[in-house]
């Protein structure tokens, strides 16, 4: 969303470089934040994060607002699109009318695009679909003001200054480093690395302690926030691998090459996961397809992140 | 035979059959964004939650009409609402909105009250008085 947000200020940038040097990948396991009564998974940094990092970069200006009133929300993004300023939205998907019907769920952290308004609807670029979409005022003013966990509370942002070019390479440095903190070095048990591995511990011990059923439903849960729309797959790891892989050619560097095709690995593991327990879910589990083998699996990414990470550090580390 | 047909047939398909971007790795290792179905095993996953929603507003369905909770539970319950989030969105208190899904004290409320839910779930005034229940709103159309 980033991407596009500026890629309609003449920035090109793709989605997926836009998410590296924003620092975006992430793993977090947060069972007191509850989505819809079960524990947060994600796999990305909080978009506001994403944001404030591509905000700082010399020569960027952003501006950035959230409200209290839903008419003062829907007249300052009108005066932003009237001065032709796209817009950058967060919102909660379960009032978007243009999402398909299975997908409307109570989560608010959407981030799309508001690039012009035709009478009463908005014209919308929403990176989960490859076309723009339309949406009434009325419903987008609901998205934008969705109440739970994650509240938007109307928050829209633009960026009022960009410089004519981007500097990639010290901003792909940048955006690694801080992936790396984040996956490595964190104080906090559930956060990174050692999130994943908090992760397969709880997950290999939830028939125990939930009971099958509910278990079966932590599960679905997990792989739906892993696989989400818009995740591009595989909890953002193809997406990451891809911004590597783009990196690798703007640097001329083939470690990052390296790393790139590692941390597909990773994602392919991880998908290996979402695969076993959909068919754990849908009740036609094979003999091998247990608990403690999805936890294996998942011990697995970590111990592949673990070495990614550790390799690309090293790297940063060497270049400054 | 169609070579194109998709695997699995488009009313499985949580996105009914709209395509969506997706990275992957082609023949020589590089990434491409491609418009493609959904995976599998999220559409597993997607109708698992859906199973699990359904079944919750069947039994709202039933316990509303045997007359145990007010209608309002069915609406929060199809709207995959709880009473801490409904109360939320309209602005009230907790115990207040879980006061509203007595049929007793539901049965008493001001116009007022009741607009304002029925203003949240898009339906008539008329359709909370008399306890009609209508599709959630990501049903209509």
């Amino acid at each position: 969303m980033a991407a596009n947000l500026l890629s309609y200020q003449g920035i090109n940038i793709s989605e997926a470089m836009a998410f590296g040097i924003g620092g975006g990948l992430f793993f977090g396991y947060l069972p007191f934040i509850r989505i819809n009564g079960m524990p947060l998974v994600t796999y990305r940094a909080a978009p506001g994060h994403i944001l404030r990092q591509i905000a700082s970069i010399p020569g960027v200006r952003m501006h950035q607002k959230k409200f209290r009133r839903q008419d003062e929300a829907m007249a300052e993004l009108d005066r932003a699109l009237a001065s032709s300023m796209p817009v950058g939205l967060q919102t909660g998907v379960f009032w978007l009318p243009y999402f398909p019907k299975a997908l409307r769920f109570h989560f608010n952290a959407h981030n799309l695009v508001v690039y012009g308004k035709v009478g009463n609807e908005y014209l919308i670029s929403d990176p989960v679909f490859p076309q723009p979409v339309r949406c009434p005022a009325e419903d987008l003013a609901r998205a934008r003001f969705a109440s739970g966990a994650l509240a938007p509370k109307g928050k829209m942002y633009y960026f009022d200054q960009l410089p004519a070019r981007l500097e990639r390479g010290p901003l792909i440095l940048r955006g690694i480093q801080t992936v790396c903190r984040m996956m490595l070095g964190s104080p906090f048990p559930l956060i990174g690395v050692r999130g994943i591995r908090f992760l397969a511990k709880r997950l290999g011990k939830w028939p125990q302690r939930l009971g099958r059923e509910s278990a079966d439903l932590h599960l679905g849960h997990v792989v739906r926030m892993q696989e989400e729309i818009g995740t591009g797959g595989g909890g953002f790891r193809f997406m990451y691998a891809a911004f590597l892989q783009e990196s690798a050619e703007i640097m001329q560097e083939s470690l990052l090459r390296d790393c790139s095709a590692s941390l597909t690995t990773a994602g392919d593991t991880w998908r290996e996961f979402a695969a076993m327990a959909a068919r754990v879910c849908k009740g036609r589990a094979r003999p091998d397809d247990t608990y403690s083998a999805m936890a294996g699996c998942i011990d697995r990414c970590a111990d592949l992140e673990k070495k990614v990470f550790t390799e690309l550090q090293q790297w940063v580390k060497g270049r400054s | 035979m169609n070579t194109t047909t998709p695997d699995h047939p488009a009313e499985d398909d949580i996105t009914d059959g709209q395509k969506i971007v997706s990275y992957s790795v082609n023949r020589r290792g590089e990434y491409e964004l491609i418009p493609e179905s959904v995976w599998q095993p999220v559409n597993v996953v997607n109708q698992q939650a859906w199973q699990e929603i359904e079944k919750k507003i069947d039994l709202s369905r039933q316990k509303v009409l045997a007359g145990q909770v007010s209608c309002l539970h069915y609406y929060m319950t199809a709207n995959q609402m709880d009473p801490a989030l409904l109360a939320q969105y309209v602005g009230q208190s907790r115990w207040k909105v879980r006061l509203h899904l007595v049929p007793f004290i539901f049965n008493r409320l001001s116009a007022n009250t009741l607009r304002i839910y029925a203003e949240l779930f898009r339906i008539s005034l008329d359709d909370l008085r008399t306890g009609r229940l209508r599709p959630p709103i990501y049903n209509h159309q």
